[in-house]
């Protein structure tokens, strides 16, 4: 990360506390439009091959007193984040919610980290720079990277080398918040598999699946984090990986794939960085559920309603994944990664993925 | 049963026995028994009523003589008892009156009278005398000076119950201070238990009689209601009953008396707001009621193969063949020349024509002639020369529908019908119940068609049920209404004499008729000289006066009637200032400008103040229903000649109907100015706070985007101003050679249009001014004064040139200030 970078940012958002002073000087009503970020103005952009933001923009303006209170907060945010960058320091969100109790001013203090997360997302849309590049990182990524992949990060206590399947332990690389500090020195691998969750990565190395297929085995952890998104493109767009997804099959699992492949309605600005709409995915696919008799749970009301929503949100709407949820709606059932562990503990290493992977040319 | 009935045979004598007990009962005993019904049921209740009957009687009499009341209250403990006095300085009475006024019942000027007063049956001030010496056993010592008389006459007495007369036990003439006046002094047993509804009456008294002056010592305290006006209420006058107030027994008594010959003459003579044509539409709407109108059938159309003068041909015989065409075309003309035409109608057609053939060709058209022709050409119209139907129609034979011969008729009111009634009635069903009426049509013996709107509904009804019984099909009630009105309305009203009035004297029903038709007749509403309003001005006064609120509205209703009686319901309302924000409003009952302090909840006024929906209003009302809650005060004064009280001792006023509409109508007028300072109040409210929240976090915004850009602090008024929909006043001054011009502008950033006044006031004298303003010169200082009218988001600019040394300071007005930001 270089002092020109942090200069760069920091002007930006400069420049925004700026469009503030001239609205004042003008006699307008300060203000400052952002797109909406809901699911109704997400497009698609077919020369980026990714979901965007459309046209519809909400305006926070000092009209109202809640939009005051917006601006105020704003302000105060640039203040904070331009100082962070002055001096080369870095915050997680949460820091920042509780940093704003600091503020002199009541008004200006954040009443939930929902409020001071979306006020970062705002700055991030409004001023075109990233989070990251804001020094802001989430909680926790934790995600992990096992695999025959050599790479050197910068550290802030200096570069590193590591190998990815050599030098790590069964836990694998820990991805840093901000991927753009890692180069890529060296890779054996064919494909990446990105896995859901924890219980099934764990079942990948144990049976040495990264080693056998020369797989990169990404874990997503749950709804995956920027960067683990953010050094899957990289990873696919550097290194020319094709890129697999393995989840659960439910129709929350299916977002997981979406917010990878497709990029995610929250961060829509940035998903030209962070999508890989090459990524396919594996599984678990309704279909599989039936050609594999895996034991299922029955639908829930929340899990009809997610199904249902996905087939009108943009990113699903391909004739592959309709087949797939109208079919899963007339099962009525999902199933589990690991309830492939019905077919006993090597099934999943030994049969149903080299079988999906196969099919899908991957292998 | 039997040996009961054989006892009172045994005894012949047990009816007269019996009749020997009845007697007649004097009033005065009557109400010694029932006290309670004339108010005095209680010694607290007892002091408050007899304050109250003095009181009005008092104000009653100075307005009548216009002069301005001036009334003195003093209550005295004497002993175990109260003494009562009230002075007034009205005409005062003479010495034949005086005795009768105070010390017999039902005696009194008011209750013949139509007119507006406080007292009206002369029962109220004797009623306290008598209950005076019932309870101390002492009589009233009344004191009274007529004007101009030297001295004043002093009596002392009692109601003798037995004959219901004054008992005179002093009389004398004794000296006075003031010039006149009547003063009464009654020592009574009572309590000061009351004192809470003794003030509200005396408070109340003040509110609605701005113009008199009151003033009430008690043994602890002493209060004094000064006038807020010296204008007396207007005098008012006695009128005749209205003709939609009256009942079917006084019109029969009214006939009776009166020395009209014509009814058109009687309800001109008997009524108020009745001229000629009034009367005019009374008689014709009698007319429907008491003979009916006559059906006016469609005259032949082409296609149809009648021939009226073929007709009036074949009746009309040794006329010579010339007159008879005559004769005969100009009758066919006439008919075919109307729409519709009525037997009298044809009648008449047919009087016309024979007069003007007579003149023409000198053959003498008779009365025989003239009978046959319209009967001959009636029988055409309608129809009854073709088979006879009607019988078959009745009983709508099953098996072959009456298609083939319908009548003119059956067509006639398939057209009517089939216009009043909605288009989803099948066609068929329409047929057979113009069938079906036709048929009622061709049975009545009067062959001219005429009837009451009664009768008609009663053969529609029965065509309709006949219909629905054989049709299966529904006929309701809206479709045989639509349909029975739309005959009606092409139904003519007959030009028979109306009766004479000696003729409907003693005749019920025909008096019935006529007190439906005046009714229904749309007469002016009863003049209102007999009524004397508190009007808005001073109900707002008298609220002003009695109550410190912020916010005072007042509604005075145009007068309405009400059993014959002329009524003006007036409201007020107060909200606000020093009134308790705790708790209920209050609620202000006035008759006749007498405040009614007991059986709130009896009272047609206390309905309708809970009935009607507060919160609509921007008060608080728990549960959406009863007295609102919250620093407010209504009052709701009932002007009427005739206040319907619930009982004698006029505590409350009756549900009735008209007047409780005229209630909610007056409260809702005074309400919405209400709602309107409410809701103004309240948007103040929000700017004020608004404005509050924003003048702290813009500034701090401007300040820290001024830190953050490392600028100086931005100019964020006109912002301000314009987040505010505000008028901004700025004032601009430029270098200009030796002087500086300054221009004031105006920005109106509101959504309406803005009128200021603006004076600039200068330390120099000003040159060049803009247009529409104009400097007034005062001790050295100058006065620039422009009132410019802004229209929403414009601006409009004052300018003018001063010496380089002058000050300034801008004062504007005609902004609220929540609304103004002004930059010197």
């Amino acid at each position: 990360m270089s002092a020109d970078e942090n200069q760069q940012a920091r002007e930006q958002l400069i420049d925004l506390a700026a469009q503030f002073y001239d609205q004042f000087e003008l006699g307008e009503i300060p203000h400052m439009s952002v797109p909406t970020r809901t699911k109704n103005n997400i497009e698609y952009d077919e020369e980026m091959d990714v979901w965007v933001y459309g046209d519809r923009e909400s305006t926070r303006s000092a009209n109202s007193v809640r939009g005051a209170r917006k601006l105020l907060k704003a302000i105060y945010t640039i203040e904070f984040l331009s100082e962070q960058l002055e001096e080369d320091r870095s915050s997680t969100l949460r820091e920042l919610y509780y940093l704003s109790e600091s503020w002199d001013n009541d008004e200006a203090q954040f009443n939930d980290q929902d409020e001071s997360n979306s006020m970062v997302e705002d700055l991030e849309i409004v001023s075109g720079v990233t989070r990251e590049d804001f020094h802001m990182r989430p909680e926790e990524s934790g995600a992990t990277i096992m695999g025959p992949l050599y790479l050197r990060e910068q550290t802030r206590r200096g570069e590193r080398k590591i190998h990815c399947q050599e030098d790590v332990g069964e836990g694998g690389y820990q991805i840093p918040n901000n991927p753009d500090t890692i180069d890529f020195l060296d890779c054996d691998a064919d494909f990446i598999l990105a896995v859901e969750t924890g219980g099934m990565r764990d079942r990948l190395v144990e049976n040495g699946f990264d080693e056998e297929y020369n797989a990169l085995i990404v874990h997503l952890k749950g709804q995956p984090a920027r960067a683990t998104r953010r050094i899957t493109k990289r990873l696919h767009d550097e290194l020319d990986l094709p890129v697999t997804v393995f989840t659960d099959g439910d129709p929350w699992s299916y977002r997981i794939y979406g917010s990878v492949a497709y990029g995610s309605i929250k961060s829509a600005h940035l998903s030209e960085y962070l999508a890989t709409p090459e990524a396919d995915f594996i599984g678990i696919q309704p279909a599989d559920i039936v050609e594999y008799e895996l034991p299922t749970d029955p639908l829930a009301d929340s899990d009809i309603n997610a199904l249902e929503s996905e087939l009108e949100d943009p990113r699903f709407q391909t004739d592959y994944w309709e087949e797939q949820i109208e079919l899963q709606l007339d099962l009525g059932k999902k199933s589990e990664q690991q309830s492939l562990a019905s077919h006993g503990l090597d099934f999943v290493t030994d049969t149903y993925l080299p079988e999906r992977l196969s099919e899908m040319g991957v292998l | 049963m039997t040996s009961f009935q054989s006892t009172l045979g045994d005894e012949p004598g047990i009816a007269e026995e019996l009749a020997e007990s009845q007697q007649s009962i004097s009033i005065a005993e009557f109400f010694e028994k029932n006290k309670h019904m004339l108010g005095f049921d209680s010694g607290a209740r007892g002091l408050v009523t007899a304050v109250k009957e003095a009181v009005d009687n008092a104000l009653d009499a100075a307005e009548e003589s216009g002069i301005l009341p001036d009334i003195y209250v003093e209550i005295q403990e004497a002993g175990d008892y109260y003494r009562l006095i009230v002075e007034d300085n009205g005409p005062g009475l003479t010495k034949e009156t005086l005795p009768k006024v105070f010390g017999k019942l039902l005696y009194g000027s008011r209750f013949h009278a139509r007119e507006q007063s406080r007292g009206q049956q002369g029962i109220g001030i004797s009623a306290a005398v008598l209950y005076s010496q019932l309870t101390s056993g002492k009589p009233a010592k009344i004191t009274s000076r007529t004007q101009g008389s030297e001295e004043a006459e002093y009596f002392e007495l009692i109601v003798d119950t037995d004959s219901n007369e004054p008992e005179i036990s002093v009389e004398e003439t004794t000296t006075w201070d003031r010039p006149h006046g009547t003063r009464i002094e009654l020592e009574m047993e009572a309590n000061m238990r009351a004192r809470q509804q003794l003030h509200d009456y005396i408070k109340h008294t003040a509110v609605v009689n701005p113009h008199a002056r009151l003033e009430l010592r008690e043994p602890q305290e002493h209060f004094k209601f000064e006038r807020a006006t010296d204008q007396l209420p207007e005098e008012t006058e006695e009128i005749r009953p209205h003709p939609h107030g009256v009942e079917l027994g006084t019109v029969m008594k009214m006939l009776t008396a009166t020395d009209s010959q014509t009814v058109s003459g009687f309800v001109q003579e008997e009524f108020t707001r009745v001229g000629k044509k009034t009367a005019d539409s009374i008689i014709d709407a009698f007319r429907d009621r008491h003979y009916g109108r006559e059906m006016r059938w469609r005259p032949p159309a082409s296609h149809e193969s009648i021939d009226l003068h073929a007709a009036v041909e074949d009746a009309t015989a040794n006329k010579g063949p010339d007159a008879t065409t005559a004769f005969a075309d100009a009758i066919a003309e006439a008919v075919a020349d109307s729409d519709r035409i009525a037997h009298f109608e044809l009648r008449e057609a047919v009087e016309s024509a024979a007069e003007a053939v007579e003149d023409d060709h000198g053959t003498t058209f008779g009365d025989t002639v003239r009978e046959n022709a319209v009967e001959a050409v009636w029988l055409e119209l309608i129809d009854v020369t073709e088979a006879d139907d009607d019988a078959a129609a009745e009983t709508a034979d099953e098996d072959e529908p009456a298609t083939d011969a319908d009548s003119r008729l059956v067509a006639d009111l398939y057209d009517l019908a089939d216009d009043a009634t909605s288009t989803r009635k099948d066609d068929e069903v329409i047929h057979a119940f113009a069938d079906r009426l036709a048929g009622k049509f061709e049975d009545p013996e009067d062959v001219r068609h005429r009837f009451t709107h009664e009768t008609l509904r009663e053969y529609v009804d029965r065509a309709a049920d006949l219909t629905e019984e054989y049709d299966d099909v529904s006929f309701g009630e809206t479709a045989r209404e639509n349909v029975t009105e739309a005959i009606w309305d092409i139904m003519a009203t007959v030009p028979d004499d109306p009766p004479l009035v000696r003729e409907l004297d003693g005749d019920r029903d025909a008096t019935s008729n006529l007190v439906d038709a005046m009714r229904a007749t749309d007469i002016m509403a009863p003049p209102t000289r007999c009524l004397a309003p508190i009007s808005e001005e001073l109900i707002t006064a008298g609220l002003e006066k009695e109550f410190d609120a912020d916010f005072y509205a007042s509604a005075t209703r145009d007068a309405g009637v009400s059993g014959g009686d002329p009524f003006i319901v007036e409201a007020g309302i107060a909200y606000g200032g020093d009134l308790p924000a705790e708790g209920t409003g209050e609620v202000m009952r006035f008759a006749n400008r007498v405040p009614l302090v007991y059986q709130r909840g009896a009272c047609a006024t206390t309905d309708v103040v809970k009935s009607i929906g507060w919160r609509n209003y921007g008060l608080d009302q728990p549960g959406g229903s009863g007295l609102p809650n919250g620093p407010v005060v209504i009052m709701v004064h009932v002007a009427s000649t005739n206040v319907p009280f619930t009982s004698e001792s006029k505590d409350a006023v009756a549900n009735v109907p008209e007047i409780e509409d005229e209630i909610e109508l007056a409260i809702r007028e005074a309400a919405r100015d209400l709602k309107s300072y409410l809701n103004k109040r309240r948007s103040m409210q929000q700017r004020r706070k608004k404005q509050n929240v924003l003048g702290k976090i813009l500034p701090e915004m401007a300040e820290k985007v001024a830190e953050v850009t490392g600028r100086d602090e931005p100019d964020i008024d006109d912002a301000i101003a314009r987040i505010m929909n505000n008028v901004l006043v700025e004032r601009d001054v430029e270098e200009n050679g030796d002087g500086q011009a300054v221009s004031v502008v105006v920005e109106n950033n509101s959504g309406t249009n803005e009128s200021l006044e603006i004076t600039d006031i200068v330390s120099a004298e000003p040159t060049n001014l803009s247009d529409g303003a104009n400097v007034v010169e005062m001790d050295g200082e100058w006065f620039v004064k422009w009132e410019p009218e802004v229209s929403s988001d414009d601006e409009a600019a004052l300018e003018y040139e001063v010496p380089d040394d002058a000050t300034f300071d801008l004062d504007v007005k005609g902004v609220e200030s929540e609304k103004l930001t002004v930059k010197q």
